[in-house]
């Protein structure tokens, strides 16, 4: 459970400067998401707050109408001058049946106005918000020649407080094949950035949380989508062979890459050589996939698994690479020698 | 229609203040009819449990009765009470809910979002609650503990403490109790250790606040003539010497902070009354959360907020995180939430003698700190 379409929307929206977020919704439902987004960055340290212009509905207008709120909300928005303004919505307009759209298509700022019918829970979950979020932003790109070497980011988690670690864990593996990340779609990406979607020889997904999005995107601009982070140490290897393949890198240099990667993976295990020949019981999965990325680590690292180990716990997140493995890990050593 | 105009609003809405007191009572199963949107971020933030009927598109086309039938009969299997707590879209679209129950197997709380902030929300609750007194309780009720309140614990530790010290009894707690002791009935006076969150449940002796603390005693010293005062009077001479004698060692080396203040309207007239008397300061900008202020302005819309606090160059913000971040210049103690500047697990009071001691040593840790971080900068 993670809220609504708005908070998944506006995960995505809230990222990207020079543009305006304009929610249509009783200000409470643009609290929730404000409050999430405060909290995140926080967590990261990071002190810049976005900017969510609310409609405000009130008891009133949900008897007689809301789209004057709007209408409103936009002109205080246009005021500012932004590059462009989204506009989402939560249930309440969807249900009273405010014609947002025509709100949006009719006002004199409509040309740098992206209209994102959400609808809160009505329009589903808070993946369905983001991917009608990026979905809607790719409008803003047109299709383009590919820059050799370039890749794009799409659909990072900005509410996940290690986004900014398991970035640079992916441009990390990146490096060992001369990529580099031109766009992150979107996280702190201005509107000109965006536009220049196209321009990447291959689009990166976060996870299969965005996987309609990425279908989308792959279709409009005829791209290799690889289709999440790398899931553990073998993913890693995985990840470095698929997207080298997708870029057009050469056979020698993927290789090279994938055996620098295995010397940097051993090296960064020999730190657990005190758990070897531990044994470790996992419990429940608490999300598919977490166990094979764990049991790939126990192998590794030459523990053995059974009903009568130390019970470590699995994260409730998929490891991203080497880097979220060695936090796993971390917490297992932790565990394992000092109870 | 401009009034209700936000950019980012700072104070949640009237389902989540009224989910805030009925998750209050221990052993009251709390539905929220609602999205999975709408139950996960009061679940989030109360952090304790709910129920939701994690409502669909398809179930509000065909009519959510059912729906909510299906959650009620399954969580009434725990034999426990139930609240329904009522959320924007079922409340739009015109269902007899409450009717749904006609056996009284649930209470229905209809506090949808757009219904206001969480003020509304629990005044909404408490009425529905429908609590009444008992003569034959005697003692005193606590008002105005809240789970969205930084200090809820500590205050309510620190207000049992000081009545203890007094020797009258505590009857409920409003709202951290269980429904048990609620159904008995709630005793003829209370007293408050947040006047923001009030309950309107018996006569009002007044707050726990320092600066009210005295006078609240004369009136409970009226209400209960065997109490017994002195040791609690005694304490609140010896803390108000205390918090004088460390407030005039930084005014030894410091000018007065200029202090911005932005919180629920209790805690804002409190916090300006302490840095009033204790620094001698000026309090430029004093902002409520709560809409039904009555002698401060209420303003929720963080960029009229940051504004303010702008056109003031204050030394000191009490208030949020929100403030704080939107304003770093200034030394920060939170007293709103949120409050994400610091991990905070302890149970620390903002009302009571206790309470007041402690927001003097937060008030002089953050302007000392700021002061340090000044000076560092090369």
């Amino acid at each position: 459970m993670a809220g609504c379409t708005l908070t998944g929307a506006l995960s995505v929206a809230c990222f990207i400067p020079g543009a305006v977020t304009v929610v249509h919704a009783p200000q409470g439902c643009a609290h929730q998401t404000f409050s999430m987004l405060h909290a995140m960055m926080n967590d990261a340290e990071t002190k810049i707050t976005p900017e969510i212009m609310v409609s405000g509905l009130s008891d009133k207008d949900v008897i007689f109408g809301g789209e004057g709120c709007l209408r409103q909300a936009l002109d205080r928005a246009a005021e500012k001058k932004p590059d462009l303004i989204i506009v989402v919505t939560s249930c309440v307009p969807e249900t009273i049946g405010d014609d947002c759209r025509a709100v949006c298509q009719e006002h004199a700022y409509a040309k740098q106005i992206l209209y994102i019918p959400t609808s809160g829970f009505l329009g589903g979950s808070a993946k369905d918000g983001e991917n009608s979020a990026l979905i809607g932003l790719a409008g803003l790109a047109e299709p383009a020649e590919p820059i050799p070497g370039t890749v794009a980011i799409i659909g990072e988690k900005n509410l996940e407080s290690e986004v900014e670690e398991n970035y640079a864990e992916v441009t990390r593996l990146l490096h060992l094949l001369d990529l580099t990340v031109t766009v992150r779609f979107c996280r702190n990406a201005d509107v000109a950035t965006l536009k220049k979607l196209g321009t990447a020889s291959c689009f990166i997904l976060r996870d299969d949380r965005s996987s309609d999005a990425g279908r989308e995107l792959g279709k409009k601009f005829n791209r290799r989508v690889i289709r999440e982070f790398p899931r553990g140490l073998s993913g890693a290897i995985t990840f470095l062979r698929e997207t080298g393949t997708a870029c057009g890198i050469s056979r020698e240099k993927i290789d090279a890459a994938v055996s620098s990667e295995n010397a940097w993976q051993e090296k960064k295990l020999a730190g657990f050589s005190k758990l070897r020949g531990k044994s470790v019981f996992l419990g429940a999965e608490p999300l598919e996939g977490i166990f094979a990325v764990a049991r790939e680590a126990i192998e590794r690292i030459g523990m053995t698994e059974s009903p009568d180990g130390v019970e470590v716990k699995p994260p409730f997140y998929l490891p991203v690479g080497v880097s979220g493995t060695m936090k796993m890990l971390y917490l297992w050593r932790r565990r394992i020698l000092h109870g | 229609m401009d009034d209700k105009f936000c950019i980012n609003p700072v104070w949640p809405c009237a389902m989540t203040g009224a989910c805030s007191i009925l998750a209050g009572f221990s052993g009251l199963c709390v539905i929220i009819h609602g999205s999975s949107g709408c139950y996960y971020y009061p679940r989030s933030l109360l952090k304790v449990p709910l129920f939701s009927t994690y409502l669909l598109e398809s179930e509000i086309v065909f009519g959510t009765v059912n729906r909510l039938k299906e959650v009620v009969t399954e969580v009434s299997k725990t034999n426990k009470p139930i609240a329904i707590l009522n959320t924007c879209i079922p409340a739009l679209t015109g269902e007899d809910l409450a009717g749904a129950f006609p056996d009284g197997a649930a209470i229905f709380v209809d506090a949808p979002g757009f219904a206001g902030n969480v003020e509304e929300g629990v005044k909404i609750a408490y009425e529905s609650l429908a609590i009444e007194t008992n003569e034959m309780r005697d003692g005193v009720n606590i008002d105005g503990v809240s789970l969205l309140d930084l200090f809820w614990r500590g205050n309510l530790h620190e207000a049992e403490r000081l009545l203890s010290t007094m020797g009258i009894p505590v009857v409920v707690r409003f709202a951290k109790d269980t429904y048990e002791n609620l159904r008995k009935g709630a005793a003829l006076h209370t007293i408050s250790v947040n006047p923001s969150y009030t309950s309107g449940i018996g006569s009002m002796l007044g707050s726990f606040l320092f600066p009210d603390l005295k006078e609240t005693i004369e009136n409970l010293a009226i209400t209960f003539p065997d109490a017994d005062m002195d040791p609690v009077l005694d304490e609140w001479e010896r803390a108000d010497e205390l918090m004088f004698y460390y407030s005039d060692k930084y005014l030894r080396k410091y000018e007065p902070p200029i202090v911005a203040v932005c919180s629920q309207e209790s805690y804002a007239i409190f916090a300006q009354k302490i840095m009033e008397r204790y620094f001698g300061s000026d309090v430029p900008v004093v902002l409520a959360r709560n809409r039904n202020a009555k002698t401060i302005p209420c303003v929720t819309n963080l960029q009229e907020i940051t504004g303010k606090i702008a056109a003031c160059k204050p030394d000191l913000i009490l208030g949020s995180t929100f403030e704080a971040n939107a304003y770093p210049n200034a030394a920060f103690l939170g007293i709103t939430p949120p409050d994400r500047s610091r991990v905070s697990i302890s149970a620390r009071p903002i009302t009571g003698i206790e309470g007041g001691i402690s927001f003097i040593e937060g008030v002089l840790n953050s302007l000392m700190d700021m002061t340090g971080r000044r000076e560092r900068r090369p």
